[in-house]
């Protein structure tokens, strides 16, 4: 201690290594973090995966019954029917789990309709489908 | 040579400086990439194998006589007459494995009575009332002696007492002293027998007050339906094992959804029964979803 404050010389070479040290682990953890997410977003997309089990139309909607086949949980973001987005009950599906969605839609009997759903990250399934006589 | 090193990085501090930042990097860029293509790899397996399974429904028909699994007892006998001397109500669980339960007929000389009593549960999530044509009571059991009958009946929950009116056989079963089998199918009466939860009470006697003093085993008590259903004949023609999760009843005014739990083996026909299915009349359509997300289509009228 006492060369420290006799010597001050000495204290500027600690300071500049400290610094840099923290500077690095600062970068590094920057670094990993961004690799993290990145990864993880990547993984996600790529994982996900989900089928049109059945579709019913009904009295004034059309019942979409989702299975998930993927290996994350999907959020149902959208519903196009005839390319056109129409509004929907929400719908999250965890692994291997199931449900309806049901889209609101006057539709017409014997027609043919063009129906996509699409999740939260982009995954997308679409079909067309005739509506019962 | 290593000192020769050793001096050149000590002079050149620029120069170890870059080689630690290049080896960072490296080990990101390494685990980002082994990470997107370990995953990418995985997927591309899960889409492989959903491309290699093929299963097909090959049949659909109604049955009319689907049996159940033997129903038996969950908790202890009550004996209202004698007692019991050995064994717990597990042992008449299972028929033929080793193990029973011994009841007694009462003390009282000359009036040895034997009554005992256990409660059984249908499952009515697989085997509807509505699907239900009759009920089975199966009993094996030993006697000591065999100078009296013994008899089978079934708490009425109309009448509010055990009965056996409108079993196919009221008569009674006349011991061997060996194992003996005792059956009774309770006809179309069942409906009296069986409370709207499943429940049944069955109730085991001896045919009067008599001089012998009869030990009874029991080795199996239960009870089983007899229903009507659905069998589906699934098809694996793929090279992998199917695992099927959903099967659908679709038909114009209803899409009837179930949950099913059934493995196919790769190259095999499965029948699948289900008595809780009843088919549509006029047109229909049968879908069953693999886990993988592949679906068979089966069409009929």
């Amino acid at each position: 201690m006492r060369r420290l404050t006799r010597d001050k010389r000495g204290i500027t070479p600690v300071l500049s290594n400290v610094l840099l040290m923290a500077i690095a682990v600062a970068g590094m953890s920057i670094a990993i973090t961004a690799t993290y997410v990145i990864t993880n977003n990547l993984r996600e997309t790529m994982g996900e995966r989900f089928i049109v089990e059945d579709v019913w139309f009904k009295t004034g909607e059309i019942a979409i019954y989702l299975r998930n086949t993927g290996k994350i949980p999907i959020k149902v973001a959208a519903v196009y029917v005839n390319y056109t987005a129409q509004s929907f009950t929400s719908l999250e599906l965890d692994v291997d789990s199931h449900g309806w969605l049901n889209v609101t839609y006057v539709w017409d009997s014997d027609s043919v309709y063009h129906i996509k759903v699409v999740t939260s990250r982009g995954a997308q399934v679409a079909d067309y489908h005739r509506s019962p006589t | 040579m290593r000192t020769t090193i050793g001096l050149r990085l000590r002079r050149d501090r620029r120069g170890v400086s870059n080689i630690i930042v290049v080896a960072l990097s490296l080990v990101i860029i390494i685990a980002i990439v082994s990470n997107v293509v370990l995953w990418s790899y995985q997927m591309n397996q899960l889409d492989w194998e959903k491309i290699q399974e093929d299963v097909k429904i090959s049949n659909v028909t109604s049955i009319s006589t689907i049996r159940s699994p033997w129903f038996v007892v969950q908790s202890e006998y009550t004996v209202t007459s004698g007692s019991r001397v050995g064994g717990t109500y597990e042992d008449t669980q299972v028929a033929n494995d080793g193990s029973w339960e011994t009841f007694r007929e009462g003390q009282k000389a000359p009036t040895y009575r034997l009554d005992v009593s256990g409660t059984l549960t249908l499952d009515l999530s697989s085997y509807p009332l509505w699907s239900i044509s009759t009920v089975e009571i199966k009993l094996r059991y030993r006697a000591s002696d065999t100078g009296e009958n013994w008899y089978l009946k079934a708490y009425n929950w109309t009448a509010n007492v055990f009965s056996n009116s409108g079993f196919n056989s009221t008569a009674g079963h006349t011991p061997t002293k060996n194992w003996d089998n005792y059956a009774v199918n309770l006809a179309d009466q069942w409906r009296s027998y069986v409370r709207d939860d499943g429940t049944m009470r069955v109730e085991f006697h001896d045919e009067g007050n008599d001089a012998v003093r009869t030990t009874i085993d029991i080795d199996f008590l239960g009870v089983r339906v007899v229903a009507s259903g659905t069998r589906f004949t699934f098809e694996n023609e793929g090279a992998l094992t199917c695992h099927l999760v959903s099967l659908w009843i679709i038909n114009s005014t209803n899409h009837q959804h179930y949950n099913i739990n059934v493995f196919v083996n790769s190259g095999q026909t499965l029948n699948y029964t289900r008595s809780d299915i009843r088919l549509p009349s006029g047109q229909y359509t049968v879908r069953v979803v693999t886990k993988r997300g592949n679906t068979a289509v089966y069409s009929a009228s």
